[in-house]
């Protein structure tokens, strides 16, 4: 019987050191072990490990995490105030050192803020609203100015708090709600302005083509005036033509015929003539068979 | 997200009565045990799933394909599921307040590059590229795709006009953003695709939207009266043409007609001329009497001898005030 009691206890204390002294860690984790409160290694590969009874193991997400604190207001170097908001990509990168000097996620969440927004404000300080906001590309330095944040913060949060900083990112750029009324109304003017030259540039191209369009019809009328004279003209030249070799042939009788024909026209009733009875068309009224001839 | 393969539970199984033969019974009982908890290291993945197995918390296999597969049992093996095919939706704007991504209402204002306020809402959709990322390399990768996509959003719309945001340049904008919205998805090891980025709405604020709908009452108006100007000028042009044709063919007629009389009047000439030369004479004196003939009646007739000198009062009287004028 106490030999069974003795083995029983036996296993049951090697069953708890074995517990005690495995450990897994995830991929998701680091892990720290600390010996009576002092850290001693870190493990950074996942899967199972060992490590003395006595010895404790902190595990830390070593994940990508975000931090995206509030809105905050900066005054740029032209004296611009703009609201804008980051956030930033970091994790944990040195878990000896984290666990020393900050501890839990909350007051590493609030060191990456003094550390990274003293040197966004100086950073956006130094720099003209033209350079965060601007039609042309060239002035845009928005972009390096965060890369050097980054690049800079990242090294400082490793020193002091193990902390790795991936990325800092502007999420969003506004202005403060004071400052938007006047943005507004220049954006209304503005729009005001391209409303009419909208209706300018409609007029004048409405203009330009109602100016061709009279000009083609006088173009268009004054070529056909000028075609049809030639043509009129041809066409009277020819009858002239026509008529000359006609008559060349017989002038004498053509001035016969035309003078007696021009008399149907000139003699009307209002005229009166005074024939003398010797003229020929008289001469047989007045002398008789004696006249002919 | 990942499904966990809970341990099966067989507390029910360990309290069988015991009865006399007691060793045999227990071990066949502890038997069926071990065979059912190696049993249930048999998972499926179904057609839309891929699967990671971690051993111990390190992961053996990154990517399982559907099927049936084994895995070692908990609490060795751990398997997540993961739909990869379902397309995953983030909106970035609009006024819906975002718990997930830590968002106020009322923010989807963003500043153009000419210093307008514009709202603007964007939709990106993204899929599961590589399911161990996607589930041990960021906290939560569905916020850090929203903020891929926000900041890139920001930051492509720091630098456009206004007028462009609103109407040429949207395509551009949502390709640009989508190329480098995955290249910091692809920075954060997110382990995700992304498909596609759509400018859902994109509007000017409220306060001003009155001067926008002024700017496009405008360009309305002024292509309006370009169509009044395009329409008048195609009336006035065919008009003119068929008063053209019309002038022409009025002096073609013209033309044509004076040709014609004189050609026929040539011809009448002609062959009367023709018959005056057999006979002058003759001819000329009928010719002559004919026109008297017509002419004479009408007029007045003074007939005088040719040697008496004449008095032209009797014109005058005859006339009774009317004036004639003495011919031939």
């Amino acid at each position: 019987m106490t030999r069974r009691t003795v083995l029983l206890t036996t296993a049951i204390v090697g069953l708890v050191l074995v517990s005690l002294s495995l450990y897994t860690v995830s991929e998701t984790q680091f892990a720290l072990i600390t010996q009576f409160g002092r850290p001693v290694r870190t493990v950074t590969n996942a899967g199972l490990h060992g490590k003395w009874f006595f010895q404790r193991a902190l595990r830390f997400d070593k994940r990508l995490r975000v931090y995206n604190p509030a809105p905050s207001e900066f005054l740029t170097r032209d004296k611009k105030n703009l609201v804008i908001e980051n956030y930033v990509a970091w994790r944990i990168e040195d878990p000896g050192r984290f666990v020393q000097s900050v501890g839990d996620v909350p007051s590493a969440e609030m060191r990456l803020h003094d550390i990274i927004w003293s040197g966004l404000s100086a950073a956006i300080g130094n720099a003209d609203l033209d350079s965060l906001v601007s039609t042309d590309q060239t002035k845009l330095e928005s972009t390096s100015i965060l890369d050097s944040i980054t690049a800079s913060s990242d090294r400082a949060a490793l020193e002091q708090y193990g902390l790795g900083i991936e990325d800092v990112r502007i999420k969003r750029l506004n202005l403060p709600e004071q400052n938007k009324q006047n943005v507004f109304a220049r954006m209304r003017a503005e729009r005001g302005r391209i409303a009419m030259q909208y209706r300018a540039e409609g007029e004048e191209q409405a203009l330009a083509l109602r100016a061709t369009a009279d000009r083609q019809k006088e173009e268009i009328l004054s070529a056909a005036y000028k075609e049809s004279e030639t043509i009129r003209g041809k066409g009277d030249a020819e009858a002239t033509r026509i008529y000359g070799e006609a008559y060349a042939k017989n002038p004498q009788f053509y001035k016969l015929t035309r003078t007696l024909e021009s008399y149907k026209k000139i003699l009307d009733d209002k005229t009166t003539i005074v024939l003398n009875s010797d003229s020929d068309l008289l001469k047989i009224l007045t002398r008789g068979q004696g006249g002919v001839k | 997200m990942s499904i966990l393969i809970s341990p099966p539970v067989f507390a029910a199984e360990s309290v069988e009565p015991a009865q006399p033969p007691k060793r045999h019974r227990l071990r066949q009982v502890a038997g069926w045990v071990l065979g059912l908890w190696l049993l249930s290291g048999v998972y499926i993945v179904q057609t839309d799933q891929q699967a990671v197995v971690a051993r111990w918390g390190r992961v053996v296999e990154p990517r399982v394909f559907p099927g049936i597969h084994y895995s070692l049992p908990w609490p060795i093996d751990k398997v997540y599921k993961l739909k990869v095919r379902e397309l995953r939706r983030t909106v970035v704007g609009g006024q819906i307040p975002d718990v997930v991504l830590g968002r106020q209402a009322n923010n989807s204002q963003f500043f153009s590059g000419d210093q307008n306020l514009l709202n603007i809402r964007v939709v990106a959709q993204y899929s599961v590229s590589n399911p161990r990322d996607f589930l041990f390399s960021t906290q939560n990768p569905d916020q850090v795709v929203g903020l891929a996509v926000e900041s890139e959003l920001v930051r492509r719309v720091a630098h456009t006009k206004v007028d462009d945001i609103l109407t040429t340049q949207k395509l551009a904008i949502q390709n640009d953003i989508l190329l480098s919205a995955q290249r910091d998805v692809d920075s954060y090891g997110a382990g995700a695709l992304l498909s596609s980025i759509n400018i859902e709405s994109v509007s000017p604020p409220p306060e001003t939207a009155d001067a926008f709908r002024g700017v496009a009452g405008a360009r309305s108006d002024a292509f309006r009266i370009v169509n009044e100007a395009d329409g008048y000028a195609n009336d006035l042009i065919p008009r003119a043409r068929g008063e053209a044709d019309q002038l022409l063919d009025q002096a073609n007629s013209y033309a044509n007609g004076k040709i014609n009389h004189a050609q026929g009047d040539a011809s009448h000439f002609e062959a009367v001329a023709a018959e005056y030369s057999k006979s002058p004479a003759v001819t000329s004196t009928r010719v002559y009497l004919e026109v008297m003939e017509l002419v004479l009646p009408k007029m007045k007739k003074l007939i005088v001898d040719g040697n008496s000198n004449l008095d032209l009062s009797v014109i005058g009287r005859q006339d009774g005030g009317n004036e004639g004028t003495p011919q031939r």
